[in-house]
């Protein structure tokens, strides 16, 4: 006699889909929230949805970034949404500087909060674990601990005066990865890097796939989801999402577009002008934006030629 | 004869030895050199050459050391190089892919043994600044990339410096801003202030190999067919020793041979 198949009859009761259009999950984004974003340097930039939240400009945000980030980060700053950054390190890594990371810093428009990854992910940790601080002991002797007020001594169990990061809760964590069910169950093909510390941290996690498969899908390799759907919120189909950053396994990085995306930030004006203005805000995202920056077959192709 | 740091990334060797190479080559040797086999090294932003060096070694002489990418790969082998530290191609073929949160329990823990940094600036005791010069009121004129990881110049067992840019603006007497420890003041400033790990041993340009024995940058050999004179035009201290200095051992047959063949087949060292 044979048992039953593992697979059990369909439920009556229907599962809800946590499936949102980009514009839907950029409105969880409002003015003056305190936004995570995810990826590292040219990997899982949340660069579609960014961009869809400079469209509709919620201003006066906080954002946190894993300690290595770059476009997602730069491009917010230079929208002039951004209040305070704690951001550790944001660059174009071997492309160059982060151009208006680079001028809020000089200008001052931006509080860009001195960090390095001990207190950004010590103050993500302290949320996880429930502290209001979370110490962090290996920053001794630099400026960091007298500029960072996220590195301010505080007494820790008697131990006596060590750098101790407050716990930081964002409101909303956006992030891209490459493939999800409507559930939220999230994959990441590639490092996820802090990605999972930050949707843990966070209120609200939104994250952008390049591609959505089905919940047997993730069922038949559960061990290759980075995030399980109670941690996700909204979920987005978006192809090519973290372009001109890259996918794992569907797209590396677009040097020619971030080339001139570099090039176009010399001045805070032609940054506005050649790439604020065509690339984001007078552009709707998906086929018009890809087309703007020269096409997915183009964006298949880079490939061969990126090194 | 400067030639070393020449735009177009040919440098001579020695008279008569007819080898040649480039000056990331260059430093890609002689920084490997400086790997142990039992090492545990961390990569940062911009460090193809560091990158280049640990899996030059892993080939040479140390191939039981572990290299860790910034991006969490760990123990890279893509057979070729790739210029983004983050390029998703460092995974294929790689050991392990780790997160954030495994880098900052080795912020915190130590484990590693090697940390490599570049900078904006560079002083003579080996501080590192990532965060901006020509502050005013607290305010930068120039606002660097600032940096993801501090935590290893205190924790990690050694740091070698590098930088691709021997220049007065870079290698300066004391940093602007510290960014990350280096021997702070000099003499056993960097113990008193309780950190217990060697701090940077050597400094690596395309010109010289600084050494750091006492705490401070000194000539440990100059490359070949570098001139002194360069060497001290282009370096914003006094140095505390004259020429003439011990000469660097420059690239093998062997090794640039490993190098070429096995780590950077494309050659984006070469250019």
């Amino acid at each position: 006699m044979t048992r039953s198949p593992s697979r059990p009859p369909d439920a009556a009761a229907r599962r809800t889909s946590k499936l949102v259009s980009l514009s839907e999950a950029a409105a969880l984004v409002t003015p003056g929230s305190f936004v995570a974003v995810g990826g590292l340097w040219f990997q899982n930039n949340p660069s579609a949805l960014v961009r869809e939240v400079v469209r509709r400009g919620p201003g006066e945000l906080t954002i946190v970034a894993a300690p290595p980030s770059s476009y997602a980060v730069d491009l917010l700053i230079g929208s002039g949404l951004v209040r305070t950054a704690y951001v550790a390190h944001v660059s174009f890594d071997h492309l160059g500087l982060a151009p208006n990371h680079r001028r809020a810093g000089e200008t001052g428009t931006v509080d860009l909060v001195d960090c390095d990854e001990a207190t950004v992910l010590g103050g993500l940790m302290a949320t996880l674990e429930a502290l209001p601080h979370h110490p962090v002991t290996s920053i001794a002797g630099t400026d960091l601990t007298r500029t960072s007020p996220l590195a301010a001594p505080r007494d820790v169990d008697g131990r006596g005066p060590v750098p101790a990061p407050p716990a930081m809760r964002p409101d909303v964590c956006l992030l891209h990865a490459q493939e999800a069910d409507e559930y939220g169950n999230v994959r990441n093909l590639g490092t996820p890097f802090c990605d999972p510390l930050l949707a843990k941290a966070s209120r609200t996690v939104v994250v952008t796939v390049d591609r959505i498969v089905t919940n047997d899908e993730i069922r038949s390799a559960p061990h290759r989801t980075v995030l399980p759907g109670y941690l996700v919120d909204a979920v987005v189909e978006a192809p090519y999402g973290a372009h001109p950053c890259a996918s794992q396994g569907h797209y590396v990085h677009d040097e020619e577009q971030l080339r001139a995306y570099l090039h176009a930030g010399r001045t805070a004006e032609t940054w506005r002008s050649e790439y604020l203005e065509p690339r984001v805000l007078g552009v709707a995202e998906g086929p018009d934006y890809l087309a703007a920056v020269g096409g997915a077959q183009r964006i298949d192709g880079l490939e061969e030629s990126v090194r | 004869m400067t030639s070393v740091e020449t735009q177009t990334g040919t440098a001579e060797a020695g008279p008569g030895s007819g080898i040649s190479y480039s000056p990331d080559e260059l430093m890609t040797v002689v920084m490997a050199r400086e790997i142990r086999n039992d090492d545990l090294a961390v990569t940062g932003a911009s460090s193809l050459v560091p990158v280049a060096a640990c899996l030059l070694a892993q080939q040479l002489h140390a191939p039981d050391m572990t290299l860790i990418l910034p991006s969490g790969v760990v123990n890279p082998r893509p057979g070729r190089l790739y210029r983004s530290a983050s390029d998703g191609r460092w995974v294929t073929g790689a050991e392990a892919v780790g997160t954030g949160y495994d880098l900052f329990e080795m912020s915190e823990n130590g484990r590693l043994s090697v940390m490599f940094y570049g900078g904006v600036q560079l002083d003579r005791h080996g501080n590192v600044n990532l965060h901006g010069t020509g502050y005013r009121d607290g305010r930068p004129s120039f606002r660097g990339p600032g940096l993801a990881n501090t935590s290893f110049a205190v924790v990690s067992g050694r740091i070698i410096l590098f930088s691709a840019h021997h220049t007065r603006r870079t290698f300066v007497d004391r940093v602007e801003f510290l960014t990350a420890a280096g021997h702070l003041d000099g003499g056993d400033s960097r113990a008193r202030a309780g950190i217990t790990t060697d701090g940077p041993v050597c400094c690596i340009t395309p010109l010289v190999t600084f050494g750091l024995d006492d705490g401070a940058m000194t000539v440990r050999s100059i490359h070949p067919g570098v001139d002194p004179e360069t060497v001290i035009d282009r370096t914003g201290f006094a140095l505390p020793t004259a020429p003439p200095w011990p000469v660097t051992a420059g690239p093998t047959p062997d090794e640039l041979d490993v190098l070429r063949r096995v780590v950077d087949p494309t050659g984006e060292l070469a250019r």
